[in-house]
């Protein structure tokens, strides 16, 4: 699956990992986030993600 | 319980959403000098380079610390500290007390200390605010000179190249860009592509004067040179903000002292971020700041954590150019292996650093692929095996060392 990537602090989303500790389980693409979450590194929306290959 | 946080930059606004997040019933305040909400620092280059509007660089919504039950003071200075009472001092006026205390201050940036450097058209970036007046500034057009070819100054140099100034001239007192992160080979394969960005390069300068009438013209070197400049750009590090800590008789070194717990030489006072020295390091980035704020709110929130330190990685945020370094990549003492991989005419570098088997640094330039995968396993010193090798070639399946 795709890895997403913060414009603003670097942190990549990586769906195998997900985000336990906003209770994204691992397996959860980023498409499938809620609306609402936030990079649990800096806070930004997931517009201030980019796709990485 | 009452926490007060001083600073709003990424470790104070993490340390209170953390917090939040583990435990609804606390007081929580944030004081900060900036008059603006919070921004991960990062998007002022975005700004600068034209790619985000002013509207878009905060990071929560507006309504955020409302919702969040987080009060939130801002364009407020703490002008002293009462660490028995954990108490502080705002605008030289009122005192505020809470149960604990954050400091994350943050730093300023390292000025040299050569004439000239409060002329007009002389700048450094660290706020929102910075960030606007050079942007005013370079308006009109000037040649325009950075100090430091640092992770910063690079970034600000491409920005401003953007922003479609014509002359922008790096210069470095080393003799290589980014010495920290880069070697010897790497930083000249990154220089000729900025190069061929039309960005302009001086190494192992020492600035000794930024002169002018009112006005910033010329910057003078050590060696008796000079260049023309209608602004400077300082980006030449950053200073730990020790006054308010000192002051409070916290111990500092250059930064302020923190344990393991990140909790400075007075108990129920932490630290996080810029502002503080955790064995002795100042890290100076986003993630360790980040890792810090997350321990210390843990510790706030009485679920006691130890901070084990941050494994530096970094990418450069330039356009058209990938870069990721990550640990120690120039190594130092016996016991190393270097493995690299250079290919000048894809501008492609890759190096990796083993200590005793293990991978304890990398270089990826020239390319995306891998550089999350090579980033990780630096940080969990993984051993390789038969795939060192391997793993410098370009299609590389990451998946294979899953069952070493």
């Amino acid at each position: 699956m795709e890895k997403w990537e913060c414009t603003a602090c670097g942190y990549i989303y990586d769906p195998d990992v997900g985000d336990p500790e906003h209770d994204i389980p691992p397996g959860t693409p980023f498409e499938s986030l809620p609306d609402d979450w936030t990079c649990p590194q800096c806070g930004v929306g997931k517009e201030f993600f980019q796709k990485i290959d | 319980m009452k926490a007060i946080i001083l600073g709003n930059g990424v470790a104070g606004a993490m340390t209170a959403k953390t917090l939040r997040e583990l435990d609804s019933s606390t007081e929580i305040m944030i004081i900060s000098q900036e008059k603006y909400p919070y921004y991960p620092r990062p998007n002022l280059i975005d700004f600068l380079a034209g790619d985000l509007p002013l509207n878009r660089i905060f990071a929560f919504p507006a309504d955020w610390a409302e919702k969040q039950k987080i009060e939130v003071r801002l364009g407020q200075e703490v002008t002293a500290l009462d660490p028995a009472r954990k108490a502080v001092e705002v605008d030289r006026t009122g005192w505020v007390q809470g149960d604990k205390i954050v400091l994350a201050t943050g730093a300023s940036p390292l000025l040299p200390g050569i004439p000239g450097i409060e002329r007009k058209g002389a700048f450094s970036l660290r706020t929102l605010d910075d960030a606007v007046s050079l942007l005013e500034f370079l308006a009109g057009g000037p040649e325009v000179v950075i100090l430091g070819g640092g992770l910063l100054g690079l970034e600000i140099a491409r920005a401003i190249l953007k922003r479609g100034l014509k002359q922008v001239t790096v210069v470095e007192y080393f003799n290589r860009l980014l010495p920290r992160q880069l070697d010897e080979i790497g930083a000249r394969l990154l220089q000729s592509q900025l190069e061929k960005m039309g960005l302009r390069f001086l190494l192992g300068k020492e600035a000794v004067e930024i002169s002018g009438k009112e006005t910033v013209s010329q910057v003078r070197f050590k060696d008796g040179s000079f260049l023309s400049a209608g602004a400077v750009v300082i980006a030449s590090g950053i200073k730990p903000r020790l006054e308010l800590a000192s002051k409070a008789g916290l111990a500092a070194n250059r930064g302020v002292l923190v344990d393991d717990y990140l909790q400075t030489s007075q108990p129920g006072i932490y630290a996080a971020g810029d502002v503080s020295e955790h064995r002795g390091r100042i890290y100076g980035l986003i993630p360790a700041a980040f890792d810090q704020a997350r321990v210390v709110a843990y510790n706030l929130a009485g679920q006691e954590k130890k901070y084990e330190g941050t494994v530096p990685a970094n990418t450069l945020k330039v356009a058209g150019i990938f870069l990721t370094s990550a640990g120690q990549i120039l190594p130092e003492g016996e016991g190393f292996e270097v493995l690299s991989r250079l290919d000048e005419e894809q501008g492609l570098y890759k190096k990796l650093v083993l200590k005793d088997g293990q991978l304890v640094g990398a270089i990826w330039l020239g390319s995306k692929k891998g550089s999350v995968e090579i980033t990780r396993l630096v940080q969990a010193r993984k051993n390789p095996g038969p795939y060192k090798s391997d793993l410098l070639t370009d299609d590389f399946d990451f998946s294979r060392l899953n069952n070493l």
